[in-house]
């Protein structure tokens, strides 16, 4: 697929579908349950006892280097043209208040101008990085398609192309290429969202410099 | 009603979890699903329950009980959940035979569609341009006063949504009542044509087949039909079966590329209307070959062609002249025609000329919403009656309809301009007579004149009495016409700001419709009243009310008859039976008058079951035997006809006229079809030529228009739209578009484009290689969008027979919006 034809096709439903600002109101508490990550190779061992599994923006460093770097401002959230970045709750301890995003409420769009990676001055969140927020599964047993009655909304709705493919009728997800922004939880039908989004807190950061 | 109730077993004694795994996700929606929108999560529910899921707190306190799913004509059975008087869960019935647990998108959160926030609760009236609370005794008393100020001037318009008892009380009001035939259905826009195409070639209405055919067909054949969006639950039983290990060739013949392509061996992509001649050189080349079913012909078919003046029964013809009339359609002039291979056709002629595959046909509106409508639902009969694919299980013809009782009400209850119940017509002078008799009033009470059809009804109605205008007050149920409509601004849209035209609506929603409303009644849906749905397949379905309505909301059944008792108070003559008694008159067991016109009195007993008992006597007519009420309460379902056996039992048929299988084939008969427009036991093999559409593509408007549903909303998105997954799933309309157009004109996905056709204008995004693919100088465009009205665009030219509207082809312009 080109890349003109993902970012046309996000266009497409961000004129359809965009529900923005209205939506983030939302209470906040995290969707997923906490659960400890494993570390990765690429990633440098933890000193912190265990993070909070916060769905940060795009861009965001690994988790402590961010947790360090960012002032919770909030320019990030007043960026966001979907309202899709909300703070964590004041209770998170060192996590509260900073950015996260609930993508039941407002999913990341992957805006091709990353408006909130530029607005972050203390540079928090980099363009350099990877546009990686969250490992995203489908859950086969919750999934319509996979059990036989007909769906293909989160591949239609997925924003990065590549990320998903529609095999025989059913949604698989390529975790290489997935960004884990959301947009197929939020727009998935299924009775039990048959969506699993996992944050990732351990994320491959380049040399902590400026 | 609580005694009747049948006893449920609750679908969820094992683990939740393991439950799903075993039974193809017969999910509950349940009260919190943990990533739902309204979840714990977010502190607010759209069942406004807390977060405890229902299913897993070992239901004790939820109290299950079936219902038929309120969407599409599939009719699926769901186990409805309550707790505190509020659905809180959904799960598929697993004793379904229709869908044996699996729902579609839709049906799981069918429960929602009964608490969207805007739910309508009290009766509104117009004044000064808003519409004002009001009574229910006035609002009552304004409708029967406006009625009663000019009978025949007064129109019910009504749908394959009422529910059999409500359609029956509109239809008793109406013909028996007020003596006025100005009755008709939204299913007029949806199946009217399959209607005639079976009169036409069996003189009885309905498929023979039904849905055990998908599970035995080896070849299955969509006609311009998208089944794995519309009738998603159908084409999962048919497609599933694969996993299973069975071969079903899937051949999809239609002008776009769908979902359902994505399943199917061979796709022939035809160009509009051309369906006609492709069905004629299958016939042509059956003929030809020599390989068409001469025995099945010889015994229990007969030819016909179009006469002239164009009749409904047409003239008959013999073999030779009907061989002599689809000679003409070769390969090579139906490709010419159609644009598909000549091959492909000699494919699919080939297929027909093998008895040693079974073959089912399925098709919706592709084929009925068609000026020539009729004409290619005979062809399609006519090619499996001509090649005998036909009575055993898997050889069948089978039109789908979109709505839950588009059959059972309206095409059984006939709540059509012409007809009157159990398949009888206004103009024939016994069934008027008959009718006159079961509902006691006087000889000569029902018009022998067929009244308005849906679109003469707009028409009319919209257009002030000074210039001709026939109508002034017209009455909707259950159905959304604002946007249903083809070519809105003449046939809806005009209505606004004539002073002379009253337009009362029942509705659950604001909607496109109720926007004109002057008075508007607040209705109760689905298990918030009793019902009962037919579905495609002759299926009978019956549920009980299992939850209040909320407000002041009440059941269509019990407006009707209010209103009708207040016309009684008037003095309406057409309101008093032969014996001097109210029209809708309900004793309790004693033989005392129990007033069912006054809310307060209308569950002291079970209307539905009465109004369908009296219904019942109408069905023997045409074989269409009904069962007892109680019969449909244990039951999810039964095909009619269903007789009673020497035992006492009640069995449903699953294909009609055929031995063994329908009790009114006599023994040794094989095939009869009992019905015959001839008289003689013979089905009719019709000829009808390929016609150009009434509007091509040409130089101005350049594009072929045709407009359709999406699996995620039903019809117009009332209800759909009102659940948060659904409208998150799927929320605006868009245009598809083929690439090649696409990049001709400058545009990508998400771009605004303009569709202009003679009637109206419309912006919408653009998707290109979407969910359809339409072909190059075609466009797609979904009708569920309240915002983005298509049939503004549409075109109203309808089929001469059936008076079907054809909303599948029209001339478009399409160009990037340029903002200025
Ligand atoms: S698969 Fe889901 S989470 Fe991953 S990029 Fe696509 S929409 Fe986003
Ligand atoms: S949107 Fe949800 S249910 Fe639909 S195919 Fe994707 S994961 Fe499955
Ligand atoms: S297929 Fe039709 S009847 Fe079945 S669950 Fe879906 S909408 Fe309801």
């Amino acid at each position: 697929m080109s890349g003109d034809e993902g970012f046309s096709r996000r266009d497409l439903f961000r004129r359809l579908g965009a529900r923005g600002k209205e939506v983030a109101r939302a209470r906040l508490e995290p969707v997923i349950p906490v659960r400890p990550v494993a570390p990765a190779k690429n990633i440098e061992p933890r000193t912190r006892h265990r993070v909070v599994p916060l769905h940060r923006p795009p861009g965001a460093l690994d988790e402590e280097a961010f947790l360090a770097a960012c002032t919770k401002c909030g320019d990030c959230a007043s960026a966001c043209p979907h309202g899709a970045i909300v703070p964590a709750p004041a209770r998170f301890g060192p996590a509260g208040l900073t950015p996260t995003i609930i993508p039941m409420a407002s999913a990341c769009q992957m805006c091709p101008d990353t408006p909130c990676i530029t607005s972050c001055e203390p540079r928090a969140l980099r363009i350099e990085q990877p546009l990686r927020m969250a490992e995203a599964r489908i859950q086969p047993w919750a999934c319509l398609a996979h059990q036989g009655t007909f769906c293909s909304v989160c591949v239609e709705r997925c924003p990065v192309p590549g990320a998903m493919e529609l095999v025989d009728g059913k949604p698989i997800i390529d975790a290489s290429i997935c960004t884990g922004c959301g947009v197929c939880q939020y727009v998935c039908p299924a009775p039990e969202n048959a969506i699993l989004l996992m944050p990732l807190t351990a994320r491959p950061t380049a040399s902590p410099s400026s | 009603m609580n005694q009747q109730r049948a006893q449920q077993a609750s679908p969820f004694e094992s683990d939740r979890r393991n439950f799903l795994k075993l039974t193809a996700m017969a999910a509950a929606t349940s009260v919190a699903s943990s990533t739902a929108f309204g979840s714990s999560a977010f502190g607010e529910t759209a069942f406004g329950a807390d977060s405890t899921d229902a299913t897993e707190a070992g239901a004790s306190d939820v109290r299950w009980d079936k219902a038929p799913c309120r969407f599409c004509g599939t009719g699926c059975h769901v186990q409805v959940g309550v707790r505190e008087g509020k659905v809180v869960a959904i799960a598929g019935d697993p004793l379904a035979e229709v869908n044996k647990g699996l729902l579609c998108m839709k049906g799981y959160h069918v429960g929602l569609a009964l608490y969207g926030k805007d739910r309508l609760t009290q009766p509104l009236l117009r004044v000064d341009g808003e519409l004002q609370p009001i009574s229910w005794e006035r609002a009552i008393q304004i409708a029967a006063e406006k009625i009663h100020a000019a009978p025949e001037r007064f129109a019910f318009y009504g749908s394959g949504q009422w529910t059999i008892p409500e359609g029956y009380a509109a239809q008793k009001f109406m013909k028996g009542g007020l003596g006025n035939n100005h009755i008709d259905p939204n299913a007029r826009l949806c199946m009217a044509s399959a209607v005639t195409g079976f009169i036409a070639t069996y003189g009885v209405d309905e498929p023979a087949g039904c849905y055990d055919d998908l599970d035995q067909c080896d070849v299955l054949i969509t006609w311009g039909n998208n089944p794995a969006e519309m009738h998603p639950v159908l084409y999962s039983r048919v497609v599933d079966r694969r996993s299973r290990g069975e071969t079903v060739e899937i051949i999809d013949i239609s002008t776009r590329r769908t979902r359902t392509t994505e399943h199917a061996q061979r796709h022939l992509v035809f160009r509009p209307h051309s369906d006609l001649a492709i069905a004629n050189g299958i016939a042509h080349l059956l003929i030809a070959n020599g390989n068409y079913d001469e025995e099945f012909v010889n015994k229990h078919c007969a030819f016909r062609a179009p006469s002239d003046p164009p009749t409904l029964p047409g003239r008959p013809i013999s073999f030779d002249e009907y061989k002599g009339f689809v000679a003409e359609y070769t390969p090579e002039h139906v490709e010419k025609i159609s644009g598909v291979p000549a091959d492909e056709i000699r494919y699919l002629a080939a297929l027909f000329g093998r008895r040693d595959v079974k073959i089912t046909s399925l098709w919706c509106m592709g084929m009925n919403q068609h000026t020539q409508g009729t004409a290619i639902n005979c062809l399609v009969h006519g090619i499996h009656l001509l090649s005998g694919h036909f009575g055993r299980a898997g050889d069948a013809p089978t039109s789908l309809t979109g709505q839950p009782s588009a059959c059972g009400t309206v095409r059984e209850v006939g709540t059509l301009a012409h007809a009157l119940p159990g398949g009888r017509v206004v103009m024939n002078s016994e069934h008027r007579a008959q009718s006159e008799q079961i509902w006691n009033v006087p000889a000569g009470r029902i018009s022998p004149m067929p009244g308005f059809h849906t679109v003469a009804m707009w028409d009319s109605f919209c257009t002030p009495l000074a210039d001709g205008g026939k109508l002034d007050t017209l009455w909707v149920q259950v159905t959304n016409p604002g946007q249903t409509l083809p070519n809105l601004h003449k046939l809806f849209n005009r209505k606004e700001g004539l002073e002379d035209k009253f337009l009362i609506v029942s509705e659950v929603y604001p909607t496109a419709t109720t926007a004109l409303a002057d008075l508007v009644f607040p209705s109760a849906m689905w298990v918030e009243k009793n019902g009962m749905f037919g579905n495609s397949e002759r299926r009978t379905q019956q549920w009980f009310k299992q939850v209040e309505p909320p407000g002041d909301a009440r059941d269509d059944v019990w407006q009707t008859i209010a209103v009708a008792h207040r016309l009684h108070e008037l003095g309406v003559p057409g309101m008093k039976d032969k014996d001097g008694r109210f029209l809708f008159r309900e004793e309790d067991s004693g033989g005392k008058e129990v007033p069912i016109w006054e809310w307060e009195h209308y569950y002291d007993l079970n209307v539905d079951e009465r109004l369908f008992e009296e219904y019942r006597k109408f069905t023997r007519l045409k074989h269409k035997d009904l069962a007892p009420y109680s019969e449909y309460v244990k039951t999810r379902g039964l095909r009619w006809p269903v007789v009673q056996s020497d035992a006492g039992e009640w069995r449903e048929t699953r294909f009609r006229f055929v031995e063994e299988q329908d009790p009114y084939v006599a023994k040794g008969k094989g095939i009869d079809f009992y019905h015959s427009p001839t008289h003689d036991g013979r089905a009719q093999v019709w000829f009808s030529p390929y016609v150009d559409p009434p509007e091509s593509p040409d130089e101005a408007y350049p594009f072929w228009l045709c407009t359709g549903r999406v699996i995620e909303h039903w019809h117009t998105g009332t209800m759909t739209r009102r659940i948060p997954q659904l409208d998150r799933a799927m929320p605006r309309a868009y245009v598809e578009l083929h690439r090649a157009d696409a990049e001709a004109l400058g545009v990508t996905s998400g771009d605004v484009v303009v569709i202009e056709s003679r009637r109206g204008r419309i912006e919408l995004p653009a998707w290109i290689d979407g969910r359809g693919q339409p072909p190059r100088g075609s466009v797609f465009v979904p009708f569920f969008d309240e915002s983005k009205l298509i049939n503004e665009v549409t075109l109203d030219a309808y089929d001469p027979f059936s008076k079907q509207p054809d909303y599948k082809k029209c001339a478009v312009s399409v160009r990037k919006l340029v903002k200025p």
